[in-house]
């Protein structure tokens, strides 16, 4: 592949993005189901602060990590089954222990023999951290610092949009951490009202500093994402970061 | 491969000996167990965080506010246009609710909500999602055919309503206002909340009147 290909190849879209996914079935829907089925569920949940605190403290960094899980991984056993994943793969990829120590507090559970454990570990399958080129990022500024823990930052500029205007995120060429959609790439929505500033989960998840960006909310008429088969009367709304819009050509 | 996720993906195809090896169940104790021993975790902490949000922080909180809402038209009023106030003066802390939008169902035009990048969802206001909103069927459908995804789970909406999909792509997290039903004029604040599900927030089902119609 040659040096400059990210410049030209639409990165491929995760197995996380799921939004207009075709194929998919009825919505498993019970009316008030409680959050938890199965005590393992819980324990997964509850070590969620423990497992994050020593290894991805950065925003957008435990997404990411469930994102490069393989399908099976992710799928498998619902939300927390992906959590518990991406538990140990985070718990390996920072070395704050060897996949045989998880395996061997395993095997005294099971018949199962040390090597058939560390085997099947969601780490030996995980796709890596992909390599984030910091030129093809927005630059960093310097905000004010938070008074406490948050991803929303102060920033001087003002922001490129206003309310009303007709913006495009074309598709993005580097792979890794991104909040944006693929559904909604390359396709016309209107900017509806600005958010918040935020830090820019597709650097910090890289660990490539804040980048804060203004985010906007911006509206899509269903017609423009699905064509023919949309829905009439309907308009989905995406929040997107800064750096990921341009302006649309007239339309 | 975007558009075989659903196709490309059956249950059971792996070999059955990894899936023996993985079951969650054991995977998770032996992960505690671990994370104890090196003093990464402790279970009593992790006894107590599922404990709140099994407990003490869930739909009852964003019951409140809608309830608060539907009885004080200068309420609904800060709440539509500035809800981080709102939360802020009645004092609701937690997780995930880094900045609030709260979007008001109204005669002719009706809210929903999804995170089809992974789940993301107001914790501190509803607790924790149920197993249907976190599922790759409603991330991937409800932006799509949202109409159809609504009444296949039982809300039948009116063809000339206008639907407002919201997708949780940055920190800002949406709650839905959905109408007040009629008769319940003049209840107190406390009886409205309970009318109120969780569902009724995220914009997938309404608040039944108090005849259950």
């Amino acid at each position: 592949m040659p040096p400059d290909a990210h410049e030209s190849t639409p990165a491929a879209r995760g197995v996380h993005d799921l939004g207009g996914a075709s194929g998919w079935g009825r919505i498993p829907y019970q009316p008030d189901e409680p959050p938890f089925h199965a005590d393992w569920e819980r324990r997964v949940f509850g070590l969620l602060g423990a497992v994050t605190s020593a290894t991805a403290r950065r925003p957008g960094e435990f997404r990411y990590a469930l994102e490069r899980l393989h399908p099976n991984d992710y799928f498998d056993n619902g939300y927390y089954g992906r959590w518990l994943a991406g538990f140990e793969v985070l718990l390996d990829e920072y070395e704050v222990f060897d996949l045989v120590d998880l395996a061997l507090r395993v095997s005294v559970r099971t018949d199962q023999a040390l090597g058939d454990i560390t085997q099947a570990s969601p780490a030996l399958r995980v796709a890596p951290v992909a390599d984030r080129v910091p030129s093809m990022l927005p630059p960093d500024r310097p905000v004010p610092a938070p008074q406490r823990r948050t991803v929303r930052r102060d920033l001087a500029e003002p922001p490129r949009f206003s309310t009303g205007d007709r913006v495009v995120a074309p598709t993005p060429t580097q792979p890794g951490h991104t909040r944006l959609p693929g559904y909604v790439t390359d396709k016309p929505g209107t900017v509806a009202k600005l958010h918040p500033a935020e830090v820019l989960p597709d650097s910090t998840a890289h660990n490539r500093g804040e980048r804060p960006q203004h985010v906007y909310c911006v509206g899509y008429d269903a017609r423009t994402l699905w064509g023919d088969d949309a829905e009439p009367n309907a308009t989905v709304y995406v929040d997107l970061y800064e750096c990921y819009l341009t302006a649309a050509q007239s339309d | 491969m975007h558009d075989d996720h659903g196709h490309g993906h059956h249950h059971g195809e792996h070999d059955h000996g990894r899936h023996a090896a993985s079951s969650p169940e054991v995977r998770v104790e032996a992960l505690e167990d671990l994370l104890v021993e090196r003093g990464l975790a402790d279970r009593e902490r992790i006894d107590a965080t599922i404990q709140r949000f099994e407990h003490d922080i869930g739909p009852m909180i964003g019951a409140r506010l809608v309830a608060e809402a539907w009885a004080d038209a200068g309420l609904r009023r800060r709440l539509l246009t500035d809800a981080d106030a709102v939360v802020a003066d009645m004092d609701i802390r937690g997780a995930e609710i880094e900045h609030i939008e709260v979007k008001a169902n109204e005669p002719g035009v009706h809210n929903v909500v999804v995170c089809t990048l992974c789940s993301c969802y107001p914790w501190a206001l509803l607790g924790l999602p149920p197993n249907w909103y976190k599922s790759p069927e409603y991330r991937a459908r409800v932006v799509r055919e949202p109409r159809v995804v609504l009444a296949e789970m039982g809300l039948d909406l009116e063809a000339d309503t206008e639907l407002r999909v919201w997708d949780s792509s940055s920190e800002t997290r949406f709650l839905v206002l959905p109408e007040r039903p009629a008769g319940t004029e003049g209840w107190s604040v406390e009886r409205l909340a309970e009318l109120v599900t969780r569902d009724s927030m995220i914009g997938v089902a309404r608040v039944t009147d108090p005849g259950g119609r």
